[in-house]
């Protein structure tokens, strides 16, 4: 029988349970976002640059990274990763769970937003580079000043997107046993012996935090075209 | 000021610019005049070293504009200030902000100096009430003022002007041209590629007129309006004077 302990597992204690849950995936993915966007700015900067050493890095980064699964990624850095650094410092060493879905979730990330500010960059007129190129500005200035500003105005949307994704592919990162909300819901199934109530209310749980973002993110969007 | 001697820029097959060479001095105001793909913009450009030309010298003051030379390449190219066909403010910034920018940035000057500076240069073209919008609340005039006051705060000893007015609806031609006189009349030099030959007629001390790449024509305004000595500019004039 489906749902047969859902009013038993609808308690303030589990709710909250799977609150907790909710906010470690949630804050997962906000800094695995904000983390991805310093490698994507990194990355596209690569990608577009007038050397050809660093733009051959940058494709390989982002060739490597979307066409390999990102639980292999995790799994990779869960076991490949903490075995390096105590070969190389000669001491254990033992990541958080946390920071291992972090660092695979930002460089996972990190390769989507290079293609995305990339692409913002390129969609910027090139008459801007030129203005600021006969005002004297340098090519870092005009970068930082003039292109990205525009480039990340018009990826917001993608942007957020990729945020909505993170937040759910964070569930990716409890098969290395972190207690996210996917697993919360597990965990809440295992006591009770009954999966399909947890796992809804968890469903439930990502759908509320989508959807808000989704909603201050369209808020954002038309705040930023005063200047369209 | 200016001397540009055989200047060639080639896009892929197309010869824009071949074997140009031409000298504009101190205070004086040259317009570039022909049909379209005249190669008169890629001059222009050249000029400021936004196309790198395939052979040929351009000398500002003087001194060989070279880009192999940083130091005087940056400097010489900071005594032109540039004036696009699509304006090219920076959307993202009020119209203070975009004045600013390049002052402060590139001349290191405080943002108060800066600001002080930009407000007198948009007084000048009539947009001081202006500073706090951004570029998409002005009309194509007013966003083509604000691009000439941009470079006027950078104090530029020449402007280049490259159609300033080709992208205006007809009724906000007037207005940039009467900017453009006025800075004329203060004695800027000035190059401008240019339509508008009831501008070049009464500003230009000389007109060089330009086909297939190749300088065609050259004289002074009067005399080129009124006795084109080549049967090609006679054709061009009869063709955009009536």
């Amino acid at each position: 029988m489906m749902f047969t302990a859902f009013w038993e597992i609808l308690t303030v204690d589990n709710l909250i349970y799977l609150l907790k849950g909710a906010m470690v995936s949630l804050s997962m993915a906000a800094l695995s976002l904000l983390i991805g966007l310093i490698f994507g700015v990194l990355g596209a900067s690569a990608k577009i640059s007038r050397n050809r050493f660093l733009r051959i890095l940058g494709n390989i980064y982002v060739e490597v990274i979307r066409g390999t699964p990102m639980l292999l990624q995790i799994m990779l850095i869960f076991n490949v990763v903490p075995i390096m650094i105590t070969q190389i410092t000669g001491n254990v060493f033992r990541m958080n769970y946390f920071l291992i879905g972090v660092v695979a979730m930002s460089i996972n990330s990190g390769a989507y937003t290079t293609e995305l500010i990339r692409s913002g960059i390129n969609g910027v007129d090139k008459g801007q580079w030129e203005a600021c190129e006969t005002l004297g500005l340098s090519r870092w200035q005009t970068m930082r000043l003039v292109i990205l500003p525009q480039a990340f105005k018009r990826i917001i949307p993608p942007l957020i997107s990729e945020f909505i994704t993170l937040i759910k592919d964070s569930s990716l990162v409890s098969i290395i046993g972190l207690v996210e909300l996917l697993n919360s819901a597990k965990v809440l199934g295992n006591q009770y012996y009954e999966f399909m109530s947890p796992y809804c209310l968890a469903g439930v749980y990502y759908l509320a935090m989508t959807l808000t973002i989704s909603y201050f993110a369209k808020k954002l969007e038309r705040k930023l075209a005063v200047s369209d | 000021m200016i001397k540009v001697e055989n200047l060639v820029k080639q896009f892929k097959d197309l010869k824009a610019v071949n074997d140009v060479s031409l000298e504009i001095k101190k205070g004086e105001i040259v317009c570039l005049i022909g049909p379209s793909g005249s190669g008169k913009s890629t001059v222009l450009r050249c000029i400021n070293g936004l196309e790198k030309p395939e052979s040929g010298h351009i000398y500002v003051n003087d001194q060989l504009l070279d880009e192999k030379n940083v130091e005087t390449y940056k400097k010489l190219r900071s005594l032109m200030g540039f004036v696009f066909q699509h304006f090219n403010l920076f959307p993202n910034m009020t119209v203070l902000e975009n004045l600013t920018l390049a002052p402060i940035q590139v001349m290191k000057k405080s943002k108060e100096e800066a600001e002080d500076i930009a407000c007198q240069y948009l007084e000048r073209v009539g947009l001081l009430d202006k500073k706090d919008e951004y570029p998409n609340k002005l009309s194509g005039g007013q966003k083509q003022r604000v691009a000439i006051a941009r470079s006027l705060c950078m104090n530029p000893q020449i402007m280049l002007f490259d159609e300033p007015t080709s992208a205006l609806d007809p009724e906000m031609v007037i207005e940039v041209l009467e900017v453009m006189q006025e800075l004329a009349n203060e004695g800027m030099t000035m190059i401008v590629v240019t339509h508008e030959m009831g501008f070049a007629k009464t500003v230009a001390d000389r007109v060089i007129f330009l086909e297939d790449g190749k300088i065609v024509e050259e004289n002074n305004a009067k005399e080129f309006f009124e006795h084109p000595k080549t049967q090609r500019a006679q054709d061009f004039l009869n063709k955009v004077m009536h």
